[in-house]
Formats: structure tokens, C-alpha cells, sequence
């Protein structure tokens, strides 16, 4: 057969190469040889600089390296003293200003939350916030924050996902049967200032950060 | 026609000029073969699905000039080519039902060539890019539908991304590379996959996958294109519903291509081994079959066992497909409960369809063998093929009505347009293509009658004295003994009788056509080596 004798050749080119260096030349590599490792090293140095060029592919939009407001639909920014207990708005993260498209993708949707009293929701710090992915880890609906007596929970619509407030994992329906890190959403990390106005602060989009929109996040 | 083609007059110096120039083209082992009578289309099915993608290349290179491939433009362009674009209508629906038909055929393609065992004739890279082509052809179609971005799309788009968003250690970067972040990319992204990546690399994978010989059957092709146009007069598709993220949506099913795939994965079971793994180990196992392969024959009946596994993948591929459009329609329940699939169930099903494929696969080959061996019992049928054989007068006035028919039709399309009887008129412009499709075969049958040597003798004369084949008229022909002996013949391993000395025979007779001059042997020995001299004989270099 045509392959093994290939397979032979390359055998023996491999015991002649590591039997090559004669015991008095100390181990040299031949001249061909270092021709052939010059030329190679030569290919991958001349090609190298392309790998990188891989991020032109993923959409660098995401990365936000400054804190940011917490806009609710009304325009006005978030504050601790006026937003309700137990109560939730879509937001949208991050918000572009030139493009107002971008500004209807669900993957930039968040729900914003003022946790009910009993998960201590009363305080008037970033404690009692929470903000989600609203993109449902299971095939992708927007899920919503139901806080009717009784519910209190995140919802989706689609199959019958169910989120937990305070932690954000789905404990309940389809997104609750997937492997971890796909049961806990992606969250946005808060602060508030002196006036009460509650900002987001820069994400680190990993599963071990703040998550992956429409994939998870570990819970820490 | 036949005069100005013998005349040699510029055109014909042109069309020949260009000729020799692409001689020296990769296309110089490319040889068409038109076919002068009825074949069966089985043969070429290739063929026809890459007629099919150049149709799908016209119609959608035209959609391109009105689509918009931004998010919250993107249905209303869709529904603006619909609607108000003249002739929009009837591009999409051809676009969008030639898309089907092409999968379906590209399906039927493979299942003929695997179970004719045809990959042995060829080789194993025309088996492997096929397989690959299909995946693609189904990928090409999928993006298509999913650029829409009508509710189902959305749902389906967000089932690929979190689908490759599954696949361990690399998802996730993969879908960022591939989709983007947020549907504003996908929607590009996959329109971009579209309508060039995909079909570029299909492209170049034709290169590879095309055999140098090719059959290009006017009256079948027209007739496919035909029956794509009248699908979609009496089909034609719906927009479906603008994707709002505030409003949850139906329940929606995928093309019917996916709807396996997608009963596997509402048994919601892990994302990453119902939607990736399965469908990869089925077409990692399609990928392998010539290489397994092992048999010495190629008909079905000789290749048990792979027969029985392309019986067995058929029969899963149908139940999971019906499966996957069938949906609960107690709307009392709840969506979840309408939509999950118990995978126990499902894959105890899929499990027994493979004893109840390999016995329904023995048993045919049993009953078939056994058909085979009655036949060869009883005495053979003199003639065998009855051809419809038309009198000249007649198919000129089946030419003039069916002319007649194409006008009329034409104006009731024509018409039909103008009353906004968009759908109708795509109909009848479908009915148009198959009646081409008959007018062609029609004149094909025509010419080749005029061409035809006079009726097969099926008792040949006695072998020592040879007679000239009498032509239609009474044309003065004289037969030419050459006596020149033939070169070796190529050898027939079927016959096993050696043909050693032949003496040929020319009998020309005035007709000039070429399937008039045939050649005899005079063999003294057997009339059974006629039939090998005949067929050698065509493959004679000319002297």
C-alpha cells in the first residue's frame, strides 16, 4: 500500500534524523536541517501577526470600560429613594446614543429590579437591586419580574422558565434543567452615589464575571 | 435551421471559436450529453440540484437588491418585495419553494446513489464533499429563512446561536465570532452567510464534487423549474408575524428540513448532545459509510447490511420529522406540556425502528432475490420497450396546440398580474414551463425519428451473408465491404468470450446522419457477439 511506504519513509527520515549527529559533532544539527527550521520559523513569524486579527469578528460594541446610568423609560436615571419596592423596569445596556436600532436588541434588554421587602428590598443601597439578562437562557424569549403575591419570580413567557430574584438561577421549567453555568442569568453589577443615583458599573463579560448574555454565568 | 448550421457562417465560426477557446479551460473534462429520448432522472439528480441553485442564484441575487439586513427592517423589506415591488411576489415564492425542492432533491440524490451503491464506481471524495455540500445546502437554506426575521426566524435564530453557544470550552467564543452579540449582528451576519459565504464555498465544493460527465435533460429541468413556479402559485408563503421582543411568541415549528432536529431537542434534554452531537454522529456516520462499505456489488439486494442501515436512518429521519410538526392541540394545556417530547419514549421509538428497519430490509431483499429467480425462469418477452409511437402528422398538430395552449396561457398570466391574482399567475407561469417541458420532449421524440435507423431487426440474418440495413426510403444504398480488421477490442469480462477476429462491416446508407452508419460483425461463430461488436464498435477511433 502507498500509505505505509510513506509511513516507512517518514520512520526512517525520523531514526535518521535522531541518529543523524555523529558522536564527535556534539550533538550539531545538520545544515539542510537548520535551513528547514529557519524557513519555518520564518513561515510562522511572517503569519503570526494574523492570529490576532481573529477580533475583528466578535462585536466589541459590549465593552464599556466607564460606569453608566441606570436609564429607565422615562429617560430619567434610577434613584434609590423614589424607584419602588418590589418593582421592575426593562432597561436597556449599553445604551447607544448615535444608533437607535441597536437600542431595540433584546441582547441590550435588562431587567432592573427593586427586590420585594422580604429579600430586603427596603434598603436604600445597591443591595437591594438586581439587574438580569431579560434574554431567557433556554431558546432566547424575554422573560419579565411578576411581582404579584404569590409569583415574585422572573417568568418567561415561552416555555415556562422561572428565575429567582435574588440570585437570578432558574429553578423552575426548561432553563432550570440545563448544566451549570446555563441556569444562572447574566447580572450587572450596581453602585449608588451620594445622591441616591444608582449606576452600572464597567461588566466583565465571563462566565466567572458578570455572565454571557444568552449562555450563563457561575455562580460565585 | 440545418442549412444555415452546415453553411458555416459567422455565428456558427464564433460559437466554434469559443468552443476550442474553452477546450483549454478547466471545463475541457466536462462533457454534457443532452439525451435524445426519456431517461430516467434518477441518474442525474446532481444535476438537477445544481440547476436548482442557479435558480436559487438568479431569483435571490434579485432579492437582494430590495432586502435590508437590518434589524427592524429587515421583515418590512421582505414584506415591501411582497407586496408592492412588481414581480416581488413571484421571486420570492420561486426563491423560497426552489430552496425546498432543492434540499428534498439533493435527499433523494444521496439516498439514490447510496443505495445503488454508486460511491464505488466513483470515489470516496465525490461521496464526501456530497455529504458535505448537504449540510451546507441545509445550512444555505436555513440562514435564508432565519433573515426574515419574522417570529419563527427569531426563534430559530436564537436556537443556532445557543445551540453553538453549547458546544463545551469553544461555544461561546464561537458564537461571538460567527453571530456577533445581539440579533442586530445575527441578522447581518446571516445574511452575509447567505448569500456569500456559504454559497462560495458550496461553489467551490461543486468544483470538486462534479464528475466529468454530465447530463443536462432540458424537459426534466423545465419541468422541475415548472413544478417549483406551481408550488408556489398554489403554497405561496406567508410572512409570518414581525419579531417583537415584547410580545412572547406562538408556538412555532422550523422548516421541514430541521423539524427532526427539533424533536430531538423538545425532548429537553441536553442542549449540546440532542441539537450538536446527534446530528454530528449522523454525519460522521454518513461521512464514513463508503469506507465501510465492503461489499464486492453494488445493487442493494447484494449489500444487506448497508442497505439495512440507510433503510433504518430513513425511517428515523421520517418519524422524527413528522414528529417534530406534531403539537399537542389541547390549547388547555400548557405550552411546555404541548411542546416536550418524552424522551424515553421518543428514543425507545427510535430504537425500534432499527430491528423493524433490518427485518423489513431482508425481507425485500428475500422477495426481490426470489422475483429475480422466477424471472429467470420464464422465457424473456420479445421487444420489451413499448414506445409511444406518434405518426409524424400528429406531432405537428400536438406541436401547433400545444403552441396554441402557451399563448393562451401567456395571456391569462399576463392578465392574472394585472388583476393582482399574483399566486394565479405564478401558477399558470409554472403550467407554462411544463408544457415547454412536453413541447421539448416532443420534438426531441420528433427529431430523433427523423434521425432514427429504420426498426431494430430482431432476428439477425444468417450469419454468413450479411444484409445491408434497408433504409426509410428506398435510397439507392450500396453496401461497402471495408474488410479492415478492427483494433483490440476493450474487454467485455461479462461476455467472457474472447472476440479475436472481427472483420467490420460499413453499410452506409445516404442519410447522413451518424446513427445511420452501424456496424456489423460477420462473425461465423456466435450471433451473440453482434451486440459486443455493436457496442465496441462506437468506441472505435474513427479512420
Amino acid at each position: 500500500m502507498y500509505e505505509t511506504k510513506v509511513y516507512k519513509i517518514f520512520f526512517e527520515q525520523f531514526v535518521y534524523m535522531t541518529q543523524q549527529a555523529p558522536p564527535n559533532s556534539g550533538g550539531k544539527v545538520s545544515r539542510r536541517d537548520f535551513l528547514k527550521l529557519m524557513a519555518a520559523a520564518g513561515t510562522i513569524m511572517t503569519f503570526a501577526p494574523f492570529v490576532d486579527w481573529g477580533k475583528f469578528l466578535p462585536n466589541p460594541a459590549a465593552n464599556v470600560s466607564e460606569r453608566a446610568k441606570v436609564q429607565l423609560p422615562d429617560g430619567s436615571q434610577a434613584n434609590v429613594k423614589t424607584f419602588q419596592v418590589n418593582h421592575s423596569e426593562a432597561i436597556i445596556y449599553p445604551r447607544s446614543e448615535e444608533d437607535e436600532t441597536l437600542n431595540k436588541e433584546s441582547f441590550r434588554t435588562w431587567q432592573f429590579i427593586r427586590l420585594p421587602e422580604e429579600l430586603g428590598g427596603k434598603k436604600n443601597d445597591a443591595s437591594a437591586f438586581r439587574v438580569y439578562s431579560m434574554v431567557c437562557l433556554h431558546l432566547w424569549c424575554l422573560w419579565k419580574y411578576w411581582p404579584e403575591d404569590g409569583r415574585k419570580r422572573g417568568e418567561c413567557p415561552c416555555h415556562g422558565s422561572m428565575y429567582d430574584p435574588l440570585t437570578g438561577m432558574a429553578f423552575a421549567g426548561p432553563a432550570s434543567l440545563q448544566s451549570p453555568p446555563s441556569n444562572v442569568l447574566p447580572v450587572l453589577d450596581l453602585e449608588v452615589d451620594n445622591d441616591g443615583n444608582i449606576w452600572i458599573k464597567p461588566p466583565n463579560w465571563s462566565v466567572n464575571g458578570n455572565g454571557i448574555v444568552g449562555f450563563g454565568r457561575f455562580i460565585t | 435551421m440545418v442549412v444555415s448550421l452546415h453553411r458555416e457562417n459567422s455565428l456558427v465560426k464564433f460559437f466554434r471559436w469559443v468552443y476550442a477557446g474553452v477546450d483549454r479551460t478547466i471545463f475541457m473534462g466536462l462533457k454534457f450529453t443532452f439525451p435524445a429520448r426519456f431517461v430516467s432522472p434518477l441518474g442525474f439528480l446532481g444535476m438537477l440540484t445544481f440547476v436548482i441553485f442557479i435558480i436559487l442564484g438568479i431569483t435571490g441575487a434579485l432579492l437582494m437588491l430590495w432586502y435590508e439586513p437590518i434589524l427592524d427592517r429587515a421583515w418590512d423589506s421582505v414584506q415591501n418585495i411582497n407586496d408592492t415591488i412588481p414581480y416581488g411576489f413571484h421571486i420570492r415564492n420561486i426563491h423560497y419553494h426552489a430552496s425546498n425542492a432543492m434540499v428534498m432533491v439533493a435527499i433523494l440524490h444521496m439516498y439514490y446513489q447510496y443505495f445503488s451503491g454508486r460511491y464505488k464506481i466513483r470515489n470516496e471524495i465525490l461521496w464526501v464533499t456530497g455529504v458535505i455540500l448537504g449540510v451546507l445546502t441545509i445550512l444555505e437554506a436555513f440562514t435564508g429563512y432565519d433573515i426574515i426575521f419574522s417570529e419563527r426566524a427569531e426563534l430559530a435564530i436564537s436556537i443556532a446561536a445557543s445551540l453553538t453557544n453549547s458546544i463545551p470550552i469553544l461555544g461561546p467564543q464561537m458564537r461571538d465570532a460567527f453571530f456577533g452579540s445581539g440579533f442586530h449582528d445575527f441578522v447581518l451576519r446571516f445574511y452575509a452567510f447567505h448569500v456569500f459565504f456559504l454559497p462560495i464555498a458550496l461553489l467551490g465544493l461543486m468544483v470538486v464534487h462534479f464528475p466529468r460527465f454530465l447530463v443536462f435533460d432540458v424537459p426534466m429541468v423545465m419541468a422541475v423549474t415548472g413544478a417549483i413556479m406551481l408550488t408556489g402559485g398554489v403554497f405561496p408563503v406567508d410572512m409570518g408575524l414581525k419579531f417583537d421582543p415584547s410580545v412572547p411568541p406562538g408556538i412555532t415549528v422550523p422548516e421541514w428540513y430541521l423539524t427532526g432536529l427539533y424533536a430531538f431537542l423538545r425532548t429537553q434534554f441536553d442542549k449540546f448532545v440532542t441539537g450538536v452531537a446527534w446530528p454530528g454522529l449522523f454525519i460522521f456516520a454518513l461521512l464514513v459509510i463508503p469506507f465501510v462499505d465492503k461489499y464486492k456489488k453494488f445493487s442493494w439486494k447484494d449489500r444487506p447490511l448497508i442497505t439495512a442501515v440507510g433503510i433504518t436512518s430513513l425511517a428515523q429521519i421520517i418519524v422524527t420529522t413528522y414528529w417534530g410538526f406534531y403539537i399537542n392541540p389541547d390549547r388547555t394545556k400548557s405550552l411546555l406540556e404541548r411542546l416536550v417530547i418524552d424522551p424515553i419514549f421518543f428514543y425507545l421509538v427510535m430504537l425500534l425502528l432499527v430491528p423493524l428497519s433490518f427485518g423489513f430490509t431482508y425481507m425485500m431483499i428475500k422477495l426481490a432475490k426470489n422475483a429475480e429467480a422466477n424471472a429467470k425462469l420464464q422465457p424473456k418477452k420479445a421487444g420489451g420497450k413499448t414506445a409511444i409511437n406518434l405518426p409524424k402528422k400528429w406531432i405537428y398538430i400536438l406541436f401547433v396546440v400545444l403552441l396554441a395552449f402557451q399563448v393562451y396561457l401567456n395571456i391569462s398570466a399576463y392578465y392574472a398580474v394585472l388583476n393582482g391574482m399574483k399566486n394565479y399567475s405564478l401558477f399558470i407561469i409554472g403550467i407554462i414551463m411544463l408544457v415547454f417541458a412536453g413541447m421539448f420532449h416532443i420534438y426531441r421524440h420528433g427529431s430523433a425519428m427523423a434521425k432514427a435507423p429504420p426498426p431494430k431487426q430482431t432476428t439477425f440474418p444468417s450469419p454468413a451473408k450479411p444484409v445491408p440495413i434497408p433504409s426509410p426510403k428506398p435510397a439507392p444504398s450500396i453496401p461497402k465491404p471495408t474488410n479492415e480488421p478492427l483494433p483490440a477490442p476493450p474487454i467485455q469480462k461479462s461476455s467472457g468470450t474472447q472476440v479475436a477476429t472481427q472483420t467490420s462491416q460499413k453499410t452506409t446508407t445516404t442519410t447522413t446522419t451518424p446513427a445511420s452508419t452501424s456496424v456489423l460483425s460477420n462473425s461465423k461463430t456466435d450471433n451473440t457477439q453482434n451486440v459486443v461488436a455493436e457496442k465496441s464498435a462506437t468506441e472505435l477511433p474513427k479512420k
